[in-house]
């Protein structure tokens, strides 16, 4: 047969079990009803024998023929609509068990009632009264409370049918539910005490267990999956044994060491079913108070040897773990302290390592995520033992040596974990320094291939920028930066097909470059070994990278240079070193423009450099900073290309304001450099522009050597300003000409202000006449016009305000 | 007795219990309820009989008046010859006649009541008192029936059944009943563990059979005086199942042997399990049944009865398990013990038939 009829078949099958099972649900609610009703009246009329009749049966419905309609049908109920009929009967029975007490309460005595119920010829029916009568027995004392337990448990071993054994049981549980003896001794024996409520729970648990595992192996292997969901739908019925050993007040660490525990482990691993004991060894972590688990941490763990190979370890554990981190009982005694027993990290880490050695099948990804649990346990429960952190590591290494297990594929499992597992100390430390103390940390994460080495120092970076980290020292720089090597360095193992998005190695690049403005040292002589240490790790590895790299490294190196200056006083040498700086960094930049970089990038950093030289201005500086603005037009002249006059621009700007440093000799070449450079410019507007702005190279600056009486070539100024002029006629667009006249005009009244004898008030009338006479030709309905007319109409303003200044002028 | 209707008729009535706190029991007698008065062996059986005259003025006359006590084993396919062992007679009245109602007190001083009256599906014993009026051609003649219980001393003896029985590589179980001679109140105790399981068992029940027996083995009657779930579901090796049956609720007599030569009554209790195709697989074992003297149960006695029966040999494989011995190590001990035929050479009988057949 094809296989889509037999599914088909299967599916028919299925259905019609349904509509009967629905069926057989409905008509056994309907006649417990009956039952019920009949039992109530029986019971209305304090007849008794009667209302157990009819109580016997109401239970018959929990059995596997059950009499409806004065029909014996077979009854296959699923667990969940047992469950629904075991409610309502048992809803029902409790009126039975209420009107028991009324009655014994006042003074109604039926002999043997205990030994009556036992006379139904039905097991089902006989056992949920013989307990309904058994708990009344317990309630007015009438019985020893002892006994009636004892006998209660054992007598339902009559019932071996899975689901309905464990309902019953169940029924058991909740009937005694309150009713235990709970006393560590008792006045009366015969009522028991904590030994017989153990020995109770205990029996009735490993019984219901036997059950329940049992369930597995019953029926066809393609049920298996419904079977299993089954199964997970009962196991709550298993577990509240557990509850209730739990909820038993008597039961102290060492009832629960030396009887509890060890007989639950026991039934545990001897069940040998990996659902059950997931679920068992789960649920013993979570109803137990954490004092208990600490004392007994070792048995629970060995017992975790024994487990079937399918149990999930890992997640065991890692409760009993997340148990333990969570905890606020002591996990260790005083004596623990001082190394006389093993500390709860040692159990765990020793017996982890056993549960390990007991599964030669364990997947290595589980492996490392059962270490990566303890790690977790030895981080947050010791956080000054970073040995315990080192040893967890180290077994861990040793296991991917063992297995030569190197370069783990990144998106294997293997890997997910170990990256999962390295990433604990980074972000429960929030302190990425201590991994550096971490022996076996590099160690482990070098097994990671490129990929997966590259995402741990992503994230560590993004961490030490989240949490601020102050990278002081320069060892930890170092340590810090051979961790992150796969971001600097090309590896070896780096895969020949490797590809990166070029926006994710912005990213990453960027990080590093963050990374750069976290170490600072105190110490500025350290300071200064960081930022070469770094130096020398960014190296020569591949120009994309130094692009990012080596610039933030530049202007740590113009902080420090700043911070030299400000402990002058402190510091006699402080000259040498930073003429020392700046030498790197003069180093370092020409490292850029050798990579063959965009040569804007080096440009701006000489520029920068050349300010903040003289604004730091140290004894001999004025070589250097001659190196640098003059690098600075070298490059100009020979790799920048493209938008000149706004370099030229930055070029003038920084000579103004650095000239004053120089001798006569470096300030004249200087000054001269810009002026022909500005006049070479391509476009005339430009031209003009540039020139303009030379202008200030001439007046206002402070030649070192003229004692600080400025130096005022007003000659020069004047000739500028005529340059420009003449540039200014030959431009062809009468806009662009008006709007540089109108820029020259306030060049002039800026000098003429400023009293330069060179600059007289018929140049300004004269300029002011043009201005006026191109202003006529122009389209005055354009945007821009309108603005210039504007600011020329401020010029004038200015000047009226001014007119003691600027007496003469022809407005 | 008047054989023609007509003649002089007169009423007897018996007076036994005067005082009314002589127990009574019910016994089925041609489909109608009749109350019994109980004695024991050795009591006196005595009392008042009361004659009244049908038609007040009459006379009857006599030969004497005769009051007979009677044991008798009855045998319904042969109601003719009854088997009487004990017989005590005396006259009442010397031949005169009766004009009036009378009544006279009688006693028979410590009467032997060797055997339990018995009602049986063939034979009946049973004890009676007759009175008979002589009469020269037709007597008249009226009988009580009384019922007599015996009561035995505790059994010397009483050891426990036990027993291991199975079907080959299918079935392999142990039981044991706490005693082999049960009073009629008594609750039998017990456990079944299970050596080895391959069949798919449905239920296990525990049924009492009554087995009566006329003659040498000529006439047998078995009936099922009980039936009782003692396990629902399937169990697994290893499991024991714990047995309590009360046998109170349940019509039962003592066992009787031989009693005089001409029938017996024997119980068995039948362990009876059932697998999913119906094929019963069943044991039966014969136990004793006694009458014990005092009706209420003493307070140990009941707490015994609530005891669940641990076997000598459940102790030992408790200690077994405690002490880690390996399962396979177990299962040899098991498995050297259980070809061992019972008694009777029987195994585990596998029927597909009723457990009420002959064996």
């Amino acid at each position: 047969m094809p296989p889509t009829n037999a599914s088909n078949t299967h599916n028919m099958a299925s259905t019609s079990s349904n509509l009967t099972q629905d069926k057989q649900l409905q008509d056994a609610k309907v006649s417990i009803k009956t039952d019920a009703l009949l039992m109530k009246k029986s019971l209305d009329k304090i007849e008794l024998l009667d209302g157990i009749k009819h109580a016997s049966d109401m239970l018959n419905k929990l059995s596997s023929i059950a009499k409806m309609n004065n029909v014996d049908v077979p009854m296959q109920l699923s667990p969940k609509n047992y469950y629904e009929i075991y409610m309502n009967v048992t809803d029902e029975l409790r009126h039975l068990e209420t009107f028991m007490i009324d009655e014994f309460q006042k003074g109604f005595k039926f002999d043997d009632l205990y030994e009556l119920v036992q006379y139904s010829p039905a097991i089902i029916p006989r056992l949920y009264l013989l307990i309904t009568v058994g708990t009344v027995y317990i309630k007015i004392q009438e019985y020893s409370r002892k006994i009636i337990l004892k006998d209660l448990v054992e007598m339902c071993r009559g019932v071996q049918h899975p689901l309905r054994g464990l309902f019953l049981r169940n029924y058991l549980l909740q009937c005694t539910k309150n009713l235990l003896p709970d006393c560590v001794v008792s006045d009366n024996e015969e009522d028991g005490d904590i030994n017989d409520s153990i020995e109770f729970i205990l029996l009735n648990f490993s019984e219901m267990n036997k059950l329940w595992v049992r369930m597995q192996h019953q029926g066809h292997t393609r049920m298996k999956e419904k079977r299993e969901q089954e199964r997970k739908e009962l196991r709550l019925l298993v577990g509240t044994n557990l509850v209730r050993l739990s909820q038993l007040e008597s039961i102290n660490v060492d009832l629960y060491s030396s009887t509890v525990l060890p007989r639950l482990l026991e039934q545990v691993v001897n069940c040998n079913d990996e659902i059950a004991q997931e679920y068992l060894m789960e649920c013993i972590i979570q109803v137990f108070p954490d004092e208990f688990h600490v004392k007994t941490l070792e048995m629970y763990l060995k017992a975790c040897t024994n487990l079937h190979e399918d149990v999930n370890i890992r997640n065991v554990i890692t409760s009993l773990v997340d148990r333990f981190i969570k905890t606020t009982v002591k996990l260790d005694t005083d004596e623990t302290a001082t190394e006389q027993q093993a500390t709860i990290f040692d159990i765990f880490s020793r017996q982890i390592s056993e549960i390990i050695s007991s599964r030669p099948n364990m997947a290595v990804h589980d492996i490392v995520a059962l270490h990566t649990t303890v790690l977790n346990l030895a981080i947050k429960c010791y956080p000054d033992r970073i040995d315990y952190v080192d040893k967890v590591l180290e077994i861990t290494d040793t296991i991917f040596n063992n297995m030569n297990l190197d370069h783990i594929q990144s998106n294997s499992q293997v890997s997910k974990e170990l990256i999962k597992m390295l990433k604990i100390p980074i972000d429960l430390y929030k302190d990425i320094l201590k991994l550096l103390r971490i022996k076996y940390y590099t160690i482990l994460y070098e097994h990671l291939d490129y990929v997966g080495r590259k995402t741990m120092c992503q994230y560590l970076l993004n961490n030490a920028l989240e949490n601020e980290t102050k990278i002081e020292s320069p060892d930890d720089a170092d340590g810090l930066l051979q961790l992150i090597n796969p971001l600097i360095v090309d590896s070896s193992d780096k895969p020949a097909d490797y590809e990166q998005d070029a926006e994710d190695f912005i990213e990453e690049q960027t990080l590093v470059a963050r990374l750069i403005h976290l170490m600072q040292s105190p110490n500025l002589d350290e300071q200064f070994l960081i930022i070469n240490l770094a130096r020398k790790h960014f190296g020569a590895f591949g120009k994309d990278r130094i692009r990012y790299t080596l610039p933030p490294l530049v202007f740590r190196a113009y902080e420090l240079a700043y911070n030299y200056k400000q402990t002058s006083e402190q510091d006699e040498k402080w000259d040498k070193k930073c003429d020392k700086i700046f030498k790197f960094c003069f180093q370092t930049i020409n490292a850029l423009i050798k990579a063959e970089l965009p040569a804007e990038l080096a440009f701006r950093l000489f520029l920068n450099g050349s300010q903040v030289l003289c604004e730091i201005a140290y004894e001999n500086c004025e070589n250097i900073l001659y190196e640098f603005i003059s690098q600075a037009i070298a490059l100009y002249d020979e790799d920048i290309a493209t938008n000149k006059f706004n370099s030229i621009s930055l070029i003038i700007g920084t000579c103004q304001k650095i000239l004053h440093i120089f001798g006569e000799e470096n300030c004249d070449s200087l000054r001269q450099n810009c002026v022909n450079r500005a006049a070479k410019l391509l476009k005339k507007p430009d031209q003009c522009r540039a020139v303009a702005l030379c202008t200030n190279l001439f007046w206002n600056c402070k030649p070192r050597h003229s004692d600080g009486v400025s130096l005022r070539d007003a000659q020069k100024v004047n000739e500028c300003l005529k340059k420009c002029v003449k540039i200014a006629a030959q431009c062809v667009d009468t806009s662009a000409q008006f709007e540089l006249h109108v820029e020259i005009l306030n060049y002039y009244i800026h000098y003429f202000e400023m009293q330069n004898e060179n600059i007289t008030i018929d140049m300004l009338n004269e300029l002011i006449a043009k201005i006026k006479q191109d202003s006529t030709g122009l389209d005055k309905s354009q945007n821009e016009c309108q603005m210039i007319l504007e600011q020329f109409d401020r010029s004038l303003n200015y000047m009226r305000k001014k007119s003691i200044v600027f007496d003469g002028i022809l407005f | 007795m008047s054989l023609f209707g007509f003649g002089p008729g007169c009423d007897i009535d018996f007076e036994l219990n005067r005082s009314g706190n002589r127990k009574q029991v019910e016994v089925i007698e041609d489909g109608k309820k009749i109350e019994q008065l109980v004695y024991y062996d050795g009591e006196d059986v005595g009392g008042t009989i009361h004659f009244k005259l049908k038609k007040p003025g009459a006379k009857i006359e006599h030969q004497g008046i005769r009051l007979e006590f009677i044991g008798q084993v009855e045998m319904y396919y042969d109601r003719s010859n009854h088997h009487v062992f004990t017989t005590l007679s005396k006259f009442l009245a010397y031949p005169g006649e009766i004009t009036e109602n009378f009544s006279i007190d009688f006693n028979f001083p410590s009467v032997d009541k060797p055997h339990e009256s018995y009602n049986g599906a063939n034979v009946k014993l049973r004890y009676f008192l007759r009175v008979t009026i002589i009469r020269r051609f037709s007597n008249i003649t009226k009988e009580e029936d009384i019922f007599v219980h015996t009561l035995s001393a505790y059994p010397e003896s009483n050891s426990s059944i036990k027993m291991e029985v199975g079907i080959e590589d299918c079935l392999h179980i142990e039981f044991e009943y706490n005693k082999s001679k049960y009073h009629l109140r008594d609750a039998i105790i017990g456990k079944i563990y299970f050596l080895l399981v391959r069949i798919k068992v449905k239920y296990m029940e525990l049924a009492i059979i009554k087995r009566e027996i006329i003659g040498d083995n000529a006439q047998n009657e078995t009936e099922t005086v009980a039936k009782y779930e003692i396990m629902d579901g399937a169990p697994v090796k290893g499991e024991s199942i714990p047995i309590r049956l009360f046998l109170g609720p349940y019509d039962l007599t003592p066992t009787m042997r031989d009693v005089q030569k001409k029938f017996s009554v024997k119980y068995y209790l039948n362990l009876v399990l059932v697998d999913e195709e119906e094929r019963r697989y069943f044991k039966q074992q014969e136990i004793v049944l006694w009458r014990k003297a005092d009706m209420y149960k003493s307070k140990q006695e009941r707490s015994d009865q609530m005891q669940v029966y641990e076997s000598a040999q459940d102790q030992l494989r408790n200690q077994l398990e405690k002490q880690h011995i390996s399962d396979g190590q177990n299962k040899n001990k098991i498995a050297n013990n259980r070809v061992r035929h019972d008694e009777n050479g029987d195994l585990l009988n596998n029927g597909d038939d009723s457990d009420d057949e002959e064996e």
